[in-house]
């Protein structure tokens, strides 16, 4: 109201949607005093690919492991102490020379979270969405991933029941090195399908 | 195909976390979005799900955390009036 020197940018559009919504919502003592923070806090510091990375380094060392893992992937994961929403029905694809799997989500963008975090921009874009589905060898390849001929690939599009994770092959050479040193090398895309480790 | 040890310029998650949001008015629609779920929803996240798939169908051009934005504004309008004291 009053005049000062100083004025904030103005909102934009959905700016002032969001902001209608958290007054609405907290008004009606839906949120919690510091539940947001708290929530992003956990998704920026917490809930992340470092967490699919240990299950599959633990995959990679522990074939007893690997077995529970691609049997019963979210008690496998709840193992090593991950799960919770968006987590509650995982499957987990294993990737071997002749059969290379990646997930994506035609509607909604499911992603396993618990293991994952939050996906990245591109797998919520449209054209992934789109493209993963009709012409995967062709959008792996634009993505940095060409894929010989002879090697299937196998899409999995996620839903409300269940959430998938690629379970990606041990790099060649790598035979001395500890499961620590193995997370080490797992890359968040190799666990979505997009590339090889 | 694979070059093992050469990954540099690949997403390593190293550090668990990344910068998730692009802006903080994402962050907090997310967060509300988990709120009303917690909260209103017992939990139950299908819902919240449904009004985002009917949201992106509706735009798909549209960017994710916008339909995310819809999405919560059309299940808040399912909600009763008042909550339940």
């Amino acid at each position: 109201m009053s005049e000062s020197g100083h004025h904030p940018a103005p909102l934009s559009p959905v700016e002032r949607r969001v902001a209608a919504l958290e007054a609405l919502l907290t008004e009606r003592g839906l949120v919690p005093e510091g539940f947001i923070e708290e929530i992003t806090r956990r998704y920026e510091s917490e809930i992340g690919p470092l967490n699919g990375a240990k299950v599959v380094a633990r995959a990679w060392v522990d074939p007893g492991y690997k077995e529970r893992l691609l049997t019963d992937g979210t008690a496998a994961i709840a193992e090593l102490g991950f799960g919770g929403p968006e987590g509650d029905h995982m499957v987990v694809v294993e990737n071997t020379p002749a059969v290379h799997n990646v997930i994506v989500c035609t509607l909604c963008s499911c992603y396993p979270w618990p293991v994952l975090g939050l996906p990245p921009s591109w797998y919520k874009d449209p054209p992934y969405r789109a493209r993963m589905v009709r012409e995967p060898r062709t959008l792996l390849a634009e993505m940095g991933c060409p894929l010989p001929g002879d090697v299937e690939i196998r899409v999995w599009d996620s839903s409300a029941e269940v959430r998938y994770l690629v379970l990606p092959q041990r790099p060649a050479g790598t035979a001395g090195m500890t499961e620590a040193e193995l997370a080490g090398l797992v890359t968040r895309d190799s666990m979505i399908g997009v590339a090889r480790l | 195909m694979s070059t093992p040890l050469s990954l540099s310029g690949l997403d390593l998650p190293r550090r668990n976390g990344e910068l998730v949001f692009d802006a903080p008015w994402q962050s907090t629609v997310f967060g509300l979005a988990a709120a009303v779920i917690d909260n209103a929803f017992g939990g139950d996240r299908e819902p919240f799900r449904q009004q985002l798939v009917k949201a992106i169908a509706a735009e798909p051009g549209r960017p994710y955390w916008e339909s995310w934005t819809a999405a919560l504004e059309a299940l808040v309008e399912t909600l009763p009036e008042r909550p339940v004291p």
